[in-house]
């Protein structure tokens, strides 16, 4: 019995130095392109958490690296895969400037890719945590096929996929879109987008992201099947008008950081920990 | 070598001050030159250097683009999806920051190296990667010179999985003015050594790259600034040459100039005193010309006075080779110029020699020294030269012989001349020379104006002649002291060259001339003859020489020695031919001479050796220990060890003291004829002196010898007073064969 408790206390041990030690995992798709991401094994038991990073960024981004380390330190294992956006091996965030040829879709069926990888590794209680537009993925995601491996849905800093034309503009620009999109044509257009000022795309792609508007995520909240969270800045200036009203009126329940902006730097990213958490240990009740 | 003037000095100094100058010049111009190169090579060196380090750093930003690109996301995006391809590359890369200039041009190559599909586009590349990369080529293009950088492109971090290759193509010249400031390279000079459309691997492209420093203003600035510098001081220096070149010429070459026409000036006046010219025209006198101005004149005035003292020094040694050391009259030499000069100038009308004798002086000379003889001449040239007018010159032409030449005279006048000149002779007191008697002379005069038949032209000669004749004439015992020559005298030749000294010369070469008298002396204890005293005549032509005849030319003629030792040779002749008896003593007269004389002596102890059975006294005066007391002394003891008598002659007729008495080496003394007739005169004290001077030389030991015994009273009163010898008259006259008297 003792020499029982010894091997247990040192796999205990030999897991929790697992769960602080990052490594690098590789994906092929069956396109031949190669993923990449960032893995953190953790307590067995706990639920896995799956952090997608916002858009055009990478799982190295700042808060979502600090927040994965945090997890990680707290026995959950992480998986943060880095989105290729149409570039074997993406290392580097993509510049608005680049030649964009990826869509929505994409990340979506990588996001999936990820989640079969999970579920291979026999991780049955996966969390999707996604910042940013990322969580456009983690939605689409839920909404397109509904899984019984994901528990939760957490949402980080939410913002819709935003064409910056104005809002009497933007419908005809959208309807312009989607009758180049919907041909042959594979032009690049150029529009600003999101936090890009120029975002060059073919329309299609560009359109995968940019028809998620607010209406359509709050839909899509309201229709994932398992609970959602929405972690929320007070202070977050990417936020459309009325955005976090429509979005606590929605089936997502609303946590709200005071003085915390888009990025939840600073202090503020020990209260997105304590949110998570407190959203993880629910899901592994 | 002939000596260089000072002024071709100077101008050769000039010449190669200027030589040293323009030397000097070129060799600062040179060095300047040399500078500037080494400046020039070492701006080429640091240009080179700022080069390689602007290459370097190209070839690092070239690598660092390259790789960066190779690394970048969209690289690898645009290999895995090409549909953009060209616009990434055209725009995109362009835009992304990542390519440092702008002429650069990229192009993406497959795994295979070639190129991917799309137009080249306005920068195109090569269509395939050269050699295997990681490379970087030169490649001289039309118009460029371009580098290409082409990396390889993977996958993965780990550089396994090839997407493709990058190709980066730089502008050479464009980056290497990008890369870093060149202070001195001149990149415009920048040329490359590659034919167009070759390649070179960069790690060699150093070597193919010539460039040349950039022009450097200061650098110039400063090589002219030199140079003008230079040249201002090369024409400084030139300037300052002519102006000491002129300065020279002025200040020390004429100067100098002047000094040696000044010297050569002197040279040819000897005598002239130069007056320093020249120096005071000069604008800024020098110093040590000056010095030397001043120390030629000094010199100058030196030489003038050394010359002086020279003509000074030439005369005396003039007046002193003519000048009689003894009296200060003109000496014989200074006679026969003067009488030369005299002929020469025919002066010789009314013209009066004037021959002046001192009567004995041999026989002063020979008693009381010869300090007091010249002491005696002294006197005489004094007294005669006060007696003389002041223009009348006195010549010694001989040891007592003095003369003067009285001009524009007559017979008066040279009697009053001659008379004068006596009575200062008779008025000295010769006491305070040491002489106890009076000094006489003997004057004989000749007059050219008194001989009618030669007034026209008489001969120097002949005037001497009549002079000598007119004084020997005055010489002559009981004459007058004071002769004028008159034909009356006779010859010459007869008187002066007279048949007694003619006598005197041939007896003393042939002694058969001499007939030898011997007059006896007696003994008085038994009043036998004991010796005879061998007295001497000669007979010449027929005729007999007397003694006082023939003594006073062997005195004159100082032929006493010779004489001496042919009257020996005579005595031993008439010994050896029995003129002599055998047994016959002799006493034989020594001069004074003779007695310090080697060869008499030998002769003299020769013939005692060879008589020694005959008594031979040999008599001598006291004058012969006065004059050389010494040998004189030696030489008597000599002749007493050789067996002789020494007896003093004469004794009490001379001027010696007593003292010389007590030190004489002599066996006898022989009183003079004058001492012992004074035996006979009336004077009491007289007689008594002599008596007592006899008694007193007999007490010394000596044996007495009374001359001059004529009566029977003189030799008893010679007897009386203690005499061991007499000879006189009263024994008997001499006699020349003492054989056959004997």
């Amino acid at each position: 019995m003792a020499k029982l408790l010894s091997w247990s206390l040192a796999l205990l041990l030999g897991l929790a130095g697992l769960s602080a030690r990052a490594e690098t995992m590789e994906l092929t798709l069956p396109n031949h392109g190669v993923l990449q991401a960032d893995f953190r094994p953790g307590t067995p038991g706990k639920p896995v958490v799956l952090l997608v990073h916002g858009f055009l960024q990478t799982h190295a981004y700042p808060t979502l690296h600090r927040l994965a380390d945090s997890l990680a330190g707290e026995g959950y294992t992480v998986l943060a895969p880095t989105l290729s956006l149409g570039i074997p091996r993406r290392a580097q965030s993509l510049a608005c400037e680049a030649i964009h040829t990826h869509a929505l879709g994409d990340g979506v069926a990588e996001l999936r890719a990820w989640v079969a990888w999970l579920k291979a590794r026999r991780f049955a209680n996966i969390v999707l945590a996604g910042h940013s537009m990322g969580n456009l993925y983690t939605l689409s995601y839920m909404t397109q096929r509904p899984d019984a491996a994901i528990s939760r849905l957490i949402g980080i800093s939410i913002v819709e996929g935003s064409l910056k034309i104005g809002e009497a503009a933007r419908p005809a620009l959208l309807r312009r879109l989607r009758a180049q999109a919907a041909g042959p044509d594979r032009r690049l257009v150029k529009e600003q987008f999101s936090f890009c000022k120029e975002y060059r795309a073919p329309a299609a792609d560009l359109l995968s992201y940019a028809e998620w508007g607010p209406d359509r995520i709050l839909a899509a909240i309201d229709q994932v099947k398992v609970p959602v969270s929405m972690i929320m800045g007070s202070q977050d200036d990417r936020l459309g008008k009325d955005w976090l009203a429509r979005l606590k009126r929605s089936h997502a329940r609303v946590r709200i950081i005071e003085g915390a902006n888009h990025f939840m730097d600073g202090p503020h990213e020990f209260d997105l920990m304590d949110l998570v958490l407190a959203e993880l240990k629910d899901a592994g009740r | 070598m002939k000596p260089l003037s000072i002024r071709h000095l100077a101008l050769l100094h000039l010449l190669l001050t200027s030589l040293i100058l323009l030397a000097m010049g070129l060799y600062f111009w040179q060095e300047i030159r040399q500078t500037r190169l080494r400046f020039q090579s070492y701006e080429d060196q640091t240009a080179r250097q700022e080069l390689a380090e602007g290459v370097q750093i190209v070839m690092g930003r070239m690598r660092a683009m390259g790789d960066s690109l190779a690394q970048w996301d969209e690289t690898r995006q645009q290999l895995s999806f090409r549909e953009y391809y060209t616009l990434w590359r055209d725009e995109r890369v362009h835009n992304s920051g990542l390519l440092a200039t702008k002429t650069a041009a990229v192009a993406l190559y497959d795994e295979s190296g070639r190129i991917l599909p799309g137009s080249n586009g306005p920068r195109p590349m090569p269509t395939s990667v050269p050699g295997k990369p990681p490379t970087s080529l030169l490649i001289r293009d039309a118009g460029h010179e371009n580098l290409y950088y082409y990396t390889p492109v993977y996958a993965d971090s780990a550089a396994t999985l090839l997407l493709g290759y990058l190709g980066l193509r730089l502008d050479f010249r464009n980056e290497l003015e990008q890369a870093r400031a060149y202070r001195y390279a001149d990149l415009d000079s920048l040329r490359i050594d590659l034919p167009v459309g070759k390649s070179l691997d960069t790690g060699r492209i150093l070597a193919h790259l010539r460039i040349r420093a950039q022009d450097n203003p200061q650098l110039q600035e400063f090589q002219r600034l030199l140079e003008s510098s230079t040249i201002r001081l090369a024409l400084a220096l030139l300037i300052s040459t002519l102006i000491a070149a002129v300065l020279l010429e002025r200040m020390l070459v004429r100067p100098l100039r002047h000094l040696s026409g000044e010297i050569d000036a002197l040279r040819e006046k000897t005598h002239s005193r130069i007056a320093p010219q020249g120096l005071e025209a000069l604008p800024l006198p020098v110093q040590e010309l000056e010095n030397v101005w001043r120390s030629f004149n000094d010199y100058q005035s030196r030489l003038a006075e050394l010359h002086l003292d020279l003509q000074r020094s030439s005369q005396d040694f003039f007046d002193q080779a003519r000048r009689d050391a003894l009296t200060g009259a003109y000496n014989r030499r200074a006679f026969d110029e003067h009488w030369r000069e005299a002929a020469r100038d025919r002066r010789l009308d009314n013209v009066a020699l004037l021959l002046f004798d001192c009567d004995h002086f041999k026989a002063i000379n020979d008693t009381y020294g010869h300090n007091v003889g010249d002491a005696v001449i002294q006197a005489i040239a004094r007294c005669l030269q006060q007696a003389l007018r002041v223009d009348d010159r006195l010549y010694r032409i001989g040891g007592d012989e003095f003369a003067t030449v009285l001009i524009d005279t007559d017979v008066r006048h040279s009697q009053t001349v001659a008379e004068r000149c006596l009575e200062h002779i008779l008025s000295h007191d010769f006491r305070q020379n040491g002489l106890s008697e009076p000094v006489t002379i003997s004057i004989g005069v000749a007059i050219a104006q008194d001989i009618p038949e030669t007034r026209e032209r008489i001969s120097l000669s002949e005037l001497q002649k009549r002079a000598d004749l007119a004084m020997y004439t005055a010489k002559r015992p009981g004459g007058q002291k004071i002769v004028f020559y008159t034909p009356a005298l006779g010859n010459v030749e007869s008187l002066v060259a007279s048949r007694p000294i003619n006598a005197v010369f041939r007896a003393i070469q042939d002694p058969d001339l001499l007939e030898m008298t011997y007059q006896p002396v007696v003994r008085l204890h038994d009043l036998q003859k004991e010796y005879s005293e061998a007295l001497v005549r000669i007979r010449f032509e027929g005729q007999l020489i007397q003694p006082r005849e023939i003594f006073p030319i062997i005195q004159d003629r100082n032929l006493d020695a010779e004489f001496d030792l042919a009257i020996l040779r005579a005595i031993h002749r008439d010994m050896d031919d029995g003129t002599l008896a055998p047994a016959q003593g002799v006493s034989i007269n020594l001069s004074a001479a003779g007695v310090i004389n080697a060869r008499v002596m030998d002769a003299l102890v020769a013939l005692l050796e060879a008589e020694r059975n005959r008594k031979i006294v040999v008599e001598i005066t006291e004058t012969t220990l006065i004059t050389q007391m010494e040998l004189a002394t030696v030489n008597i003891r000599r002749l007493r060890q050789a067996g002789a008598l020494v007896a003093l002659d004469d004794f009490g007729s001379g001027y010696s003291s007593l003292r010389y008495l007590a030190s004489m080496p002599v066996d006898l003394v022989k009183f003079d004829i004058s001492m012992v007739r004074l035996l006979e005169s009336d004077d009491a004290r007289q007689r008594h002196m002599i008596e007592e001077i006899a008694h007193m030389v007999l007490s010394a030991g000596y044996e007495l010898v009374a001359e001059g015994i004529e009566t029977e009273a003189l030799l008893d009163r010679v007897m009386r007073l203690g005499f061991s010898h007499a000879q006189g008259y009263y024994f008997g006259r001499p006699v020349e064969d003492e054989a056959a008297q004997a």
